[in-house]
This record gives C-alpha cells, sequence and structure tokens, in this order.
C-alpha cells in the first residue's frame, strides 16, 4: 500500500461564479515510503493545488486522499492527524513567520500539536540543525534575518512537525544558485537522515533532475507523465508541449550531440556534465 | 470563506452599462437611490424597480450573483421589516394579539422597507460590478474636482483610494494564503471560543501586517522610481466623454423622477 494516495481528486476554484475554474482534474497518484518525487509544471498546472490537497488544507470536489490507505477527511480527527503527518512548506514560506524569536516560530508547529516542553524542544534544535541554523540565530527575531536564512527558518518550522512526508512548494523560488543548492542539499541530508519521505513542487527540472527518484509532471490540471528523470527527459517533445525544459546542462549537451558530438544526453548534474565532456575530449584527442 | 465576499467586487464585461461614462454612472446611482426614498407607492416603486432589472439584463450580470450581493444585508432586512409590521399600526386591523397588531398599514410599511433596502444595496452592487475600480476613482476625482477650489488634495485622496481598493485582493490573497500556512502548521483557526480565536489570530495578522509595510514602502519607491509627483499639470491616457448612450441614461433617469412625480401626485400614497 502506498504512503499517500490520491484517488480521481478534482478541485473547481468558484464554482458557480463567473471565475469558475478547474484547478486539477482527475488525478491519481501515488507516493511510496522513503521517497524523493518532484511534482513539476508549468504555472498554473495545479501542483500547487494539488499538494493543498494531501494535508487536507483543501477539501477535494470530487475524489479522495488516502493516507496509510484511511481517507484523511473521513473524520475531523484524521484530517487534523495529516495535517501533522503531511508537513506542507508552502511557496516563499519566510512571509509566515511571526514570532518575536526563530526558535519560537520553530516551535510553533509542535506546540500546535500539543507535545510536552522537552519534546518540543528537541524537535526545535534538530530541525534547526537540519536547516543549519547556528544557536545564535535561535533567539534573533526572524525578522532580522536575511531572506535566504528565513527561508530555512521556515522550512524548520515545518520539520519540527517531524512528518512522515515533507511537501515542499517551490522551495528554491527567488533563490540564487547558491542558496538553490544550499536548500536542494539541505533537503538531501534530511532525508538521508530521517529516511522519511520528501515531495518537492517545482516549475525547473533543475531542481528536481539530480536528486528525485521520480517524477511527476502535471499540465493543464491532470498528470501528463510519471516516472524516473530519465524517463521524462527521454520525451523531449511532452517537455516542449506543456512547456517545461530540460536541466541547462542536458540542454547543453543534447545540443552538442545534434551537432555530432558523441556525448551522453541523460545527465543531469554539472559535475557529470564535466567529467562527460572531458571523457569526449579525451577520446577525441587520442584519435578515436 | 473571504472569498464569498462579493461587495465592491468587479465583473469584467463588454455591455452597454459596463461602458457607460463612470461619471455618469456614479451620479445616476446618488440619484437611483434618493428615488427610491421618495417613491410613495406601489406604482412608483415598480418603476424604480423595472429600472433595476433593464440595468441588470443589459448589464448581463446574471441575476443569481445580484441575489448574492443581497445576501449579507438579508437579515437587517428581516428585522427591520419584523419591526415595522409589529409596531406600525396604520392602517385596517387585520389581527391582533395583546400589544401587537397586524394591519395593512404595517404589511405596506414592511414591504416597502425590505423592497428599498434590497433596491439600495443591489443598485450599488450594480455600479461597483460593471465598473472597474481604477475607473470609479477616476470619476470621484472629477467629481470632486472643484473641491481644489478650497485646497483639499482631490488627487491624492483618488491615488489613495485607488491604491487601497487595488490592494484588497492582493491583501485577501495574502490572508488567505497565511491562513493556509499557519494550518498546515496546526494553527485551529476556527475553532475554540472567541478568545481562542482572537488568540490564534495573530500569527495571521502579523505576517500581514510585517508584509504590508515592506509592500507600502516597496510601492512608494517604485511610484517615486518613475518620477511620481502627485497629479499637477498631469494629462490623462484616457479622457472621459460622455456619448450618446450616457445621455441616454440620463434621460430614462429623467423620466423616472417624472413617472415618480406623476405617481406621487396623482396617486394616493401608501406610506
Amino acid at each position: 500500500m502506498p504512503l499517500l494516495e490520491t484517488q480521481n481528486l478534482s478541485y473547481v476554484y468558484s464554482e458557480n461564479t463567473p471565475f469558475r475554474m478547474v484547478a486539477i482534474d482527475d488525478v491519481n497518484i501515488s507516493i511510496e515510503k522513503g521517497e524523493l518525487v518532484g511534482i513539476i509544471g508549468h504555472t498554473g498546472s495545479g501542483k500547487s493545488t494539488l499538494v493543498q490537497h494531501l494535508n487536507g488544507l483543501l477539501e477535494p470536489t470530487s475524489g479522495k486522499v488516502l493516507l496509510n490507505g484511511e481517507d484523511i477527511s473521513s473524520s475531523k480527527a484524521a484530517k487534523r492527524a495529516a495535517r501533522f503527518r503531511v508537513g506542507l512548506c508552502f511557496q516563499y514560506p519566510e512571509y509566515q513567520l511571526f514570532e518575536s524569536t526563530v526558535r519560537k516560530d520553530i516551535a510553533f508547529g509542535p506546540h500546535n500539536m500539543g507535545l510536552s516542553a522537552p519534546e518540543i524542544e528537541q524537535r526545535v534544535n534538530r530541525a534547526a540543525a537540519f536547516v543549519g541554523l547556528r544557536p545564535e540565530h535561535m533567539e534573533k527575531s526572524p525578522f532580522d534575518l536575511s531572506g535566504g536564512e528565513k527561508r530555512r527558518v521556515a522550512i524548520a518550522g515545518v520539520m519540527a512537525m517531524e512528518p512522515e512526508i515533507l511537501i515542499l512548494d517551490e522551495p528554491t523560488a527567488g533563490l540564487d544558485p547558491r542558496g538553490r543548492d544550499t536548500i536542494l542539499q539541505m533537503l538531501l541530508d534530511y532525508r538521508k537522515t530521517t529516511g522519511n519521505t520528501v515531495v518537492i513542487v517545482s516549475h525547473s527540472m533543475d531542481d528536481v533532475a539530480q536528486f528525485a527518484d521520480r517524477v511527476i509532471v502535471m499540465n493543464g490540471g491532470k498528470v501528463e507523465f510519471c516516472g524516473s528523470v530519465h524517463e521524462v527527459f527521454c520525451r523531449v517533445e511532452m517537455l516542449e508541449r506543456v512547456g517545461l525544459d530540460v536541466p541547462q546542462v542536458t540542454g547543453i549537451l543534447m545540443e552538442l550531440h545534434k551537432r555530432g558530438l558523441p556525448v551522453r544526453t541523460d545527465i543531469y548534474t554539472v559535475e557529470a556534465c564535466a567529467e562527460e565532456l572531458a571523457r569526449v575530449a579525451l577520446q577525441r584527442g587520442n584519435g578515436v | 470563506m473571504i472569498k464569498d465576499i462579493t461587495i465592491g467586487q468587479y465583473f469584467p464585461g463588454n455591455s452597454v452599462i459596463h461602458k457607460l461614462d463612470p461619471r455618469g454612472k456614479l451620479v445616476l446611482t446618488f440619484v437611483y437611490i434618493i428615488l427610491i426614498f421618495l417613491c410613495r407607492n406601489f406604482a412608483a416603486l415598480g418603476v424604480m424597480l423595472l429600472y433595476l432589472l433593464a440595468v441588470v439584463l443589459l448589464s448581463r450580470i446574471s441575476l443569481k450573483m445580484l441575489a448574492k450581493s443581497l445576501k449579507p444585508i438579508l437579515l437587517i432586512v428581516l428585522i427591520t421589516s419584523l419591526l415595522q409590521i409589529l409596531y406600525n399600526d396604520d392602517g385596517r386591523v387585520l389581527w391582533e394579539a395583546g400589544r401587537f397588531q397586524l394591519t395593512t398599514g404595517g404589511i405596506f410599511m414592511a414591504i416597502f422597507t425590505a423592497v428599498r433596502i434590497a433596491a439600495l444595496v443591489a443598485a450599488s452592487s450594480m455600479l461597483t460590478y460593471t465598473t472597474s475600480p481604477t475607473l470609479l476613482t477616476d470619476a470621484i476625482e472629477r467629481l470632486f474636482s472643484p473641491l481644489k477650489a478650497v485646497h483639499i488634495n482631490v488627487h491624492s485622496i483618488a491615488m489613495m483610494m485607488t491604491i487601497a481598493l487595488r490592494f484588497i485582493p492582493t491583501l485577501i490573497d495574502e490572508v488567505d494564503k497565511i491562513m493556509s500556512a499557519q494550518k498546515a502548521r496546526g494553527a485551529q483557526l476556527d475553532t475554540g471560543s472567541i478568545l481562542q480565536r482572537g488568540k490564534a489570530l495573530v500569527p495571521v495578522f502579523i505576517p500581514l501586517f510585517v508584509n504590508s509595510f515592506t509592500r507600502a514602502y516597496d510601492l512608494a519607491f517604485a511610484m517615486e522610481c518613475r518620477c511620481y509627483r502627485g497629479g499637477e499639470g498631469r494629462t490623462r491616457l484616457k479622457v472621459m466623454k460622455l456619448r450618446l448612450r450616457d445621455y441616454m441614461a440620463f434621460l430614462i433617469t429623467a423620466l423616472c423622477i417624472v413617472a415618480i412625480a406623476v405617481s406621487n401626485y396623482y396617486l394616493t400614497a401608501v406610506i
């Protein structure tokens, strides 16, 4: 049984008004324990709406969300439990910080869970360590931190609930490449240490290509494709149709391949790309 | 729940009502509301309701949407009507119970009050439904421009209104987003006592205020970067001009005034 599953999930915004819009339409996905799943899609493809169903924030117009085989909106208790078992970190989460200190802000979630003070303390420290916040950060006001630090505090606020599934909506939006890599590496370490499931929602292939076990491609409110990173990138015409790009390095290699250089095109990281180019250069140098 | 509020909302469209000069629409809405209160009998009231119906049909706003705008005032209408029925003792007595009398006068008065309030709200809703907020503040600025003579900075006030109106949807979106984000962290915003709920709103309003101030600074800088210096000596991109359809609207309203005057004069007043 998958850890989290949706069955024929549909959601319509502003039903019965001129602004009626089908946001997601008959979506069936399943997420296994311990996976790192990427959900990608163009702006307005319904990915943010989809993830808001996964912890019961939005009530589906039709269809179901099953967590461990149990419908999360079956009862009030189940719904509330789902909030904590499926941690959702919104886009630009730094705008939701409100407490007087970083420590208190991260403790907001665990506190709402009704945990004991020492337990909260432990979880806050663990979460802070995952996102690389140093002890001197903890007593500062979150409003005095830099943008990247605020983002990490907000992510820690969700991690501290120690959810079985951590979902992040565009965790790297608005960050420079280094900030992006820091956050992604942090999430990778988090998964390695805890063994928990991580879902990253993004419009950028670069975010998910390097790490994701599986990619779900959304388009126009529907699941367009679901498979491994490699399988997704093999379908260039589908990617073009749904308005997504291959990662930048893959794009370069594909172009080189087209121009007659015998390079592999299933490479998604800068390091691997450099290696591959070195290999080909060496081959050529040897006159092969 | 916040999204259900329709008062002040604008539904883009291309109908003749949408295209009317916003200054004319604003003035006519005021005239309409005054006329509603000048009606003394059902014939006059009927004329005004027909007028409203014609506007709604021409604007192609669905009657359902209009009904939605009336929902928030339903309680007020019911209570005022009930008070009229209970305490008005004009006319023929139909039924009596102790101190309370059910009289024809009371019933007429109740109907009149209900229809007047409903028409008032419906008319102002039609104004905002069919006029974009920017046009509306533009119209207010023009209509009140004579006040410049007494050193009231009409342009700044209009600009403030435009900005405030412009940011209502943004703020509603933001409240929605922050509420969702805090709910995702287990905040319980819709259960508990009033005190608990008030406390639960702190995590929503602090980020909202902080973000609003940041946004206000950003906007002010952006405006200064584009050399904004108030309305002094500026020309307009869109010059408002009264067209045939506007004069037609004036004419129809004038006819309504005549109709009400005549019916008030010749027919017996119900109230």
